[in-house]
């Protein structure tokens, strides 16, 4: 996982299968610059993320919710057609947006 | 007919092992990208479900899988654990409904499996494990298939 904070956006940028295992060595880091950069938007790009499972839903809800308390908001961007089924069946995007861009590293 | 069987550690680096092993199983029957997306994800619901809460993070648990399939496509999976159980499974198959949310689990695990998979059983009683049961008809890229 890589991360950059412009202006007042701090991006994640994760890549490979983001399963169970992959969540449990990022979510502390998330957490932690979060916290640190208190950021108003969040966005996760997930153009290189091949697999996502409920693991990686559950995480982005509770990043969601850290933000929310902060009053942030989080974007998730660039996620693949059978990604977005996945999310889409949780009901994220109630509550949380989707865009296809976002800057590079 | 052709079955794989395997058994490993609850050991949550095995979950990606078996879901790699699953489709290089299923390969004869050509199955199509999004066919192989879901059936990825139906396995790592089932495998997570057994190690996260059958074991409850516990790593020396056993976790055995059981995979069948018929020149048809048509696909059985079966996950078995000798974890705690689930009390009461009703209340488990409920979207958003988990147990564990200070883990930030989603509760989408079972709502997931069941919608890729046509067929989506499972068994369990507190303290008696759990056997979750897929069956997936596979149509593939017909004209490379079995």
């Amino acid at each position: 996982m890589r991360h950059q904070m412009i202006g007042n956006t701090l991006y994640f940028y994760f890549q490979g299968d983001f399963d169970n295992l992959c969540v449990q060595g990022a979510k502390q880091i998330c957490i932690d610059l979060i916290d640190r950069y208190a950021p108003a938007v969040v966005k996760m790009d997930f153009e290189e993320v091949s697999f996502i499972d409920s693991t990686g839903i559950g995480f982005v809800l509770a990043r969601y919710k850290q933000l929310n308390k902060m009053g942030s908001r989080l974007i998730l961007c660039n996620l693949s057609h059978s990604n977005q089924v996945l999310f889409h069946m949780s009901g994220v995007f109630q509550v949380i947006s989707h865009e296809r861009n976002g800057v590079k590293l | 007919m052709n079955e794989m069987k395997m058994s490993f550690s609850s050991k949550q680096e095995n979950e990606p092992f078996a879901r790699t092993a699953l489709i290089a199983f299923l390969m004869p029957l050509n199955p199509d990208v999004e066919e192989i997306m879901e059936l990825k994800t139906m396995i790592a619901e089932a495998l997570t479900n057994a190690m996260i809460h059958g074991y409850e993070g516990r790593e020396d648990g056993c976790v055995e899988v059981c995979v069948r399939y018929e020149e048809s496509g048509m696909v059985d999976i079966i996950v078995k654990d000798e974890g705690c159980g689930i009390a009461d499974v009703e209340l488990a198959m409920q979207p958003l409904y988990t147990s564990k949310a200070y883990l930030e689990r989603s509760g989408m695990g079972m709502t997931i499996m069941s919608t890729f998979a046509d067929e989506f059983h499972v068994e369990s009683s507190a303290g008696a494990g759990c056997i979750v049961h897929l069956r997936k008809q596979l149509h593939g890229q017909s004209e490379f298939a079995l």
